[in-house]
């Protein structure tokens, strides 16, 4: 059988084919990714539209927890803050119901818990970067001010509650609306403070000037100071939900890192590059490529006129 | 029997004879590397006998024509390929410049998907935040550039496969003028008996041009002329006419082709740049047109109904957060309606609305959750589009390779048939010059005779 002459299209095409090989394989080396447009793998192309997203998405919810966990902390700080101070009011209450306090310590624990008063609203009032954190969601008003009468604070917050989200359709409620808190229906803090202040003015009042506190003013005191005791509680139990909320927000903490980890690795899978085969089909490239191009430089000049003898 | 004046004839005759074929090793021996060119190999004919006496002699060689060696099915299989090749080509290149519009860089719409999806994420832990606002709206903003962009990028692809589409049948037309003049050189040659030769090797190479452009089909009559008609069997040439196609701008604004007889041709014509530029433009693209104006539209219809089923910062009901225009294409229209962060529907509450964030969960939804009607969320849409796109560039490519392979083994096979060999020229250059000298040493061993005879019987010969 008659061959084809023309070997050259074929060498070319061995050519074009091996130097195609050789750039896909230095290509792969020098990006380290396999998949560097959709045509390259079109099902790895599309995973990897929802890996970057999903990555993204992590990536916030992971600047989401950790910003809801500073939060959290503060507002858990700011309980205990209260607790200690509601603590003090509690055991000034209790030295002021014994009934042997002098009228100037009647005086000084009027004060002291006067203080404690104005500390505990300071800390119903805090803020976390520029938000208050026991007004609901209200962002415009201070959460409690004094009433117009002078007798006591009025909530000026909202009952909103904010979930911030931490996951994919998986939100964490990180605020409770001040009022439960400082104005709970059950015990309320603000009011039990201010009992116990009337209640002890009334008593220093009764004692200035050698008079004697009643028995009945004793009473009121020991009365307000155990309502100051059961608004500790509520604020104990309230800080229970902080606390909560801190554990649930570090172990999702975890649940994210891992999810981090994960997506990297799909990444990895999906678009990534086997170094080690890479390097090996790049050597095997250019071998290829010089056994293709030695072939083509020892047949190409090759042809029965180089054996004759020229014409004499 | 002859006599010696026979003999020299018949050496004159060798002599011609090893010339002609001579000539024709040499003309190969130039064509070697012209495309297109089939090896001629010389027919010698014996001459006719002469009956002398009662004895029979030969009556010498004759060359009686060039034969060039072609194989006319084998032509036609080549055209068939090349019209395929070039369709996948056209169409490669075409998705290779389409697919760089979904390939993830920072600006399509994969990446603004996710820079509105981690904006809105943001924006549920900072409600109030008025850069976590801003960073919402300037990712919708984003989005709907990148899908105005994506959509221009196809619909621009989609303008200039149109643009290929008149051109190349404007280079159709002037090739099959080209081949109706050949056409009818080659039928002159055929009725006087003789080989096409060259002017068919030139047709047949015009017919693949022609092949590259569009798909068609060659029938060769007894007079050795071709009738080419496009796949679909409208008349390119028959015989020494050619019959021109015609382009006019469709209802879609693009060009359709028309046949002589005025008949609108463009859907049924297949193969070549033509046949590949017309599926590009008008299956291709507009496939993924429309799925990324679905998507546009799901996006849009979506977004504004979590939208306005929450207030924003001034307590005020959530307005559309896109417009999606309903005429054109909702891609390469969607723009963002908003034009202040504060109009961002965070809130599901009118009351207290300022710093709550019950409605960024319905937005976030909208991109991540499938319609209720069915089919797949905004993300996973697009996911499957770049999945679409990405596998018809891939296909396209993997398609033409596979047809590159059976087009080498058939170009081959045509070259084994009618490529010229230097080898074998070489070979006949040597045989052939063998031939000529030997005919000439009768030519001159008859004159010697001729010279002795005249001598006969004179002193000086002995």
């Amino acid at each position: 059988m008659r061959v084809n002459p023309n070997f050259v299209p074929d060498i070319e095409n061995a050519l074009n084919q091996s130097q195609a090989e050789l750039n896909t394989a230095l290509e792969d080396v020098a990006t380290g990714k396999s998949v560097n447009q959709p045509s390259d793998n079109p099902i790895a192309s599309a995973a990897l539209v929802q890996n970057q997203i999903e990555t993204a998405d992590v990536d916030q919810y992971t600047q989401n927890v950790s910003s809801a966990s500073s939060q959290v902390e503060a507002a858990s700080s700011a309980l205990s803050n209260v607790v200690s101070l509601l603590t003090k009011a509690v055991a000034d209450g209790t030295q002021g119901a014994n009934g042997t306090t002098s009228a100037s310590g009647l005086q000084s624990l009027v004060q002291d818990v006067q203080d404690v008063m104005t500390s505990v609203v300071s800390q119903a009032n805090a803020t976390f970067q520029g938000t208050f954190l026991f007004g609901g969601t209200d962002t415009a008003n201070t959460p409690f001010t004094p009433n117009g009468s002078g007798t006591g604070y009025t909530y000026n917050g909202n009952e909103g509650q904010n979930s911030v989200s931490i996951g994919d359709n998986q939100t964490i409620q990180v605020n409770m609306p001040g009022d439960q808190i400082f104005d709970n229906s059950s015990a309320s803090v603000l009011g039990a403070l201010t009992g116990l202040v009337t209640a002890l003015q009334t008593a220093a009042t009764a004692s200035q000037g050698g008079g004697t506190v009643s028995a009945a003013d004793t009473q009121a005191i020991s009365t307000a100071t155990s309502n100051v005791n059961s608004a500790l509680n509520v604020v104990s139990q309230q800080q229970e939900f902080y606390g909560n909320v801190d554990s649930q927000l570090s172990s999702q903490t975890t649940f994210l890192q891992q999810e981090t980890v994960s997506l990297t690795s799909q990444q990895n899978t999906l678009e990534g590059v086997n170094l080690a085969q890479a390097a090996t089909n790049l050597t095997q490239a250019e071998t290829d490529n010089s056994a293709a191009l030695a072939a083509a430089a020892k047949v190409m000049p090759n042809s029965l006129l180089n054996f004759l003898s020229n014409p004499t | 029997m002859g006599g010696l004046t026979t003999s020299l004839f018949i050496g004159s005759q060798a002599l011609e004879a090893a010339e002609g074929a001579l000539n024709a090793t040499s003309n190969n021996i130039a064509n070697a590397n012209t495309p297109g060119y089939t090896r001629e190999v010389p027919q010698f004919t014996e001459g006719a006998e002469n009956l002398t006496d009662g004895v029979v002699t030969g009556g010498g060689v004759s060359l009686s024509s060039l034969q060039s060696i072609r194989d006319e099915l084998l032509n036609n299989q080549i055209a068939q390929q090349t019209s395929a090749q070039s369709s996948v080509d056209t169409q490669s290149s075409s998705l290779q410049n389409i697919q760089t519009l979904f390939t993830s860089n920072g600006e399509d719409i994969g990446s603004a998907l996710s820079t509105l999806s981690s904006a809105l994420t943001q924006l549920s832990a900072s409600p109030s935040s008025g850069s976590a606002q801003q960073a919402v709206l300037s990712a919708g903003q984003q989005l709907a550039q990148a899908f105005n962009t994506t959509a221009n990028g196809l619909t621009s692809a989609q303008s200039a496969a149109d643009g290929q589409v008149s051109e190349t049948v404007s280079q159709i037309n002037t090739l099959t003028q080209q081949i109706a003049q050949l056409n009818s050189q080659v039928g002159q040659l055929t009725a006087q008996g003789q080989d096409g030769g060259t002017v068919e090797d030139q047709r047949d190479q015009l017919v693949q041009q022609l092949s590259q452009l569009t798909g068609v089909q060659v029938s060769q009559s007894s007079n050795g002329e071709d009738t080419i008609t496009t796949g679909n069997g409208s008349p390119l040439v028959v015989g020494n006419q050619s019959f021109a196609l015609q382009t006019t701008t469709g209802t879609n604004g693009f060009q359709q082709v028309i046949d002589s007889s005025g008949n609108n041709i463009t859907s049924q014509i297949q193969g070549g740049t033509l046949g590949g530029a017309i599926q590009i433009r008008d299956t291709t693209i507009p496939g993924f047109l429309s799925s990324l104006n679905a998507l546009a539209t799901q996006l849009g219809t979506a977004f504004n109904a979590a939208q306005t089923g929450g207030f924003d910062s001034t307590g005020a009901a959530g307005q559309d957060f896109f417009n999606v225009p309903t005429t054109g294409g909702a891609a390469a229209g969607i723009s963002v309606a908003l034009t202040s962060p504060s109009q961002i529907a965070i809130s599901s509450t009118a009351t207290g609305a300022s710093g709550s964030n019950g409605n960024v969960a319905n937005l976030s939804a909208a991109l991540t959750t499938a319609p209720t009607a069915g089919g797949s969320s905004v993300e996973n849409g697009y996911s499957s589009l770049v999945f679409q796109v990405g596998n018809a560039a891939s296909n396209a490519s993997t398609e033409s390779s596979a047809i590159g392979d059976t087009l080498q083994a058939l170009t081959n096979q045509q070259g084994s048939e009618s490529g010229v060999s230097i080898d074998e020229e070489t070979s006949n250059m040597i045989k052939f010059q063998t031939a000529y000298e030997a005919a000439a040493r009768i030519v001159s061993t008859i004159q010697q005779l001729d010279t002795d005879t005249m001598d006969m019987g004179s002193s000086q010969s002995f």
